[in-house]
């Protein structure tokens, strides 16, 4: 062992005990930075939003309209993230969770990518394999590819501000085959890859599958749109149960 | 708070420079605050990966990196290209830190504009946007300190080992299970997703049976093998037509 290694990290990140090195002090702050950085932004877009809107011919109450119409507005997606993020607390801990699933990224990217670099380590994710070295690793290659989407916001933001929307337009046969290609394909490829690991494993994707099917199609009708954000928290909640009758009900009870 | 309601008549020039401020401001700070966000969401892998005394090499970040790269690197570039039409540049930066763009902050943004009467694309319009997402975020910034940040290390302290276990082991296939129906909704391209369906089959049970030391680069061979299959079998007609 070396010197450097802190209490929590046994047999240099060996240990499969993911929540005490997830739920350090660190990543906290790292957390909570982000939250003030986000909530910083707000408050000076609002400030400027508010100096010029005499000149966009929009007035203060309708800026205040604006702003609250967009918070109740957001109310029920918020609470759809909240329920997905709760499901993964105990696969990445709090901190992780709050900055990758809750903001900047989105569960089924980061969830995702976790997976992705937990198979490049050889383990599987929340299984056996998954000890605090895999975790590391994954949350570091969640984090740099969040980053890269970041860094792509800025680098093409102020390119396409000037060069207007010609990007789109470069080739729009592409534009509408490779974006949708390569999300199904990524996707469906990482969801067959789940079915060889176990029978379980297999009833959590079709019931999630089917959950979410049926609230999207329920969330057709206008009055019932809020299924359809609502769809992946329940899908996620199903899978899950569907998951813990199956286990529960494979393991003789000691 | 009566100062902003009180309607000064402003010429085209002054209305034009303090346009141009908002620009520069929220470009400026949008931007700075983007970089800050950035740095702090790599500082806390960063610190794990090299002050805690895991046991972790440069070559398995890089691996783990490249592996997620092959997979999603496109949609890195495609997305901030997509929505930049639909949120103007200055909602771009708030956009990509908040996060659930297409499911919370582009309802949020519509729903003000329709309250308000302001047209989508026109600078009211953008203002709304702007507006609402301030708004949006708020409320997600509160909901997820409360729900998820205190009280999720408590519910987790409540809720038993072995629930906490089986969501450990099978919340990965739940949450796919559901993403991909939504992929599949949202994209609306029953060619691609049977390319996709049949590429992800033949890498994982013919492919990776073959040559076992892919495992780690199925899924960016499978997207990458979607994209082309998908590009080559494409629907040619509409193509031409816009190429005339």
């Amino acid at each position: 062992m070396s010197p450097t290694t802190s209490s929590i990290v046994s047999a240099a990140g060996e240990s499969t005990d993911i929540l005490a090195i997830a739920n350090m002090p660190v990543l906290w702050i790292c957390a909570a930075g982000v939250f003030a950085v986000i909530l910083i932004q707000s408050v000076i877009y609002m400030k400027a939003a508010r100096k010029a809107a005499p000149a966009a011919e929009i007035t203060g109450p309708e800026l205040k309209t604006a702003f609250r119409s967009g918070a109740i507005a957001a109310i029920g997606p918020s609470l759809a993230v909240v329920m997905v993020a709760i499901a993964l607390l105990a696969v990445f801990g709090t901190p992780a969770v709050l900055v990758r699933i809750g903001l900047i990224g989105s569960a089924a990217y980061e969830t995702g990518a976790a997976s992705i670099a937990a198979g490049s380590a050889g383990a599987e994710l929340g299984g056996p394999t998954y000890t605090q070295n895999v975790f590391a690793i994954a949350f570091f290659a969640m984090s740099m590819g969040g980053a890269m989407w970041m860094l792509a916001t800025l680098i093409l933001t102020p390119l396409m501000k000037r060069g207007g929307t010609k990007l789109a337009k470069v080739n729009p046969a592409a534009m509408s085959i490779v974006p949708g290609a390569a999300l199904l394909g990524a996707f469906i490829a990482l969801g067959v890859a789940e079915v060889p690991k176990s029978m379980i494993h297999v009833y959590a994707l079709l019931t999630s599958a089917a959950v979410m099917g049926l609230c999207a199609a329920v969330g057709r009708s206008r009055k019932r749109a809020w299924l359809r954000e609502w769809g992946l928290g329940f899908a996620i909640v199903a899978g899950l149960v569907v998951a813990y009758m199956a286990h529960t009900a494979g393991t003789p009870v000691a | 708070m009566s100062a902003s309601s009180i309607s000064t008549p402003i010429t085209a020039a002054d209305a034009e420079s303090d346009l141009a401020e908002f620009d520069r401001t929220t470009s400026r700070w949008g931007r700075l605050t983007m970089i800050a966000g950035l740095i702090l969401s790599v500082a806390g892998p960063l610190y794990l990966v090299f002050f805690t005394g895991l046991d972790i090499s440069a070559a398995q970040l890089w691996t783990a990196f490249a592996a997620v790269a092959a997979v999603f690197a496109i949609i890195w570039i495609v997305e901030p290209v997509t929505y930049f039409p639909i949120l103007g540049p200055a909602a771009m930066y708030q956009a990509f830190m908040i996060g659930n763009i297409s499911s919370k902050l582009l309802p949020s943004a519509l729903v003000a504009q329709t309250r308000i009467g302001a047209k989508p694309g026109t600078r009211r319009g953008d203002f709304a946007a702007v507006a609402a997402i301030c708004g949006a975020a708020a409320v997600h910034l509160v909901s997820l300190a409360l729900f998820v940040g205190i009280l999720g290390t408590w519910l987790i302290s409540i809720i038993p080992v072995d629930v906490i276990d089986v969501a450990r082991l099978y919340v990965l296939p739940s949450v796919l299970g559901a993403v991909i129906v939504q992929a599949i909704l949202t994209i609306k391209q029953l060619r691609i997703t049977i390319i996709a369906v049949a590429i992800a089959l033949l890498v994982q049970f013919v492919l990776l049976p073959l040559v076992p030391a892919i495992a780690f680069l199925t899924t960016g061979i499978a997207v990458i093998g979607t994209i082309i299959v998908s590009w080559l079998a494409r629907d040619r007609k509409p193509a031409a037509a816009v190429e005339n």
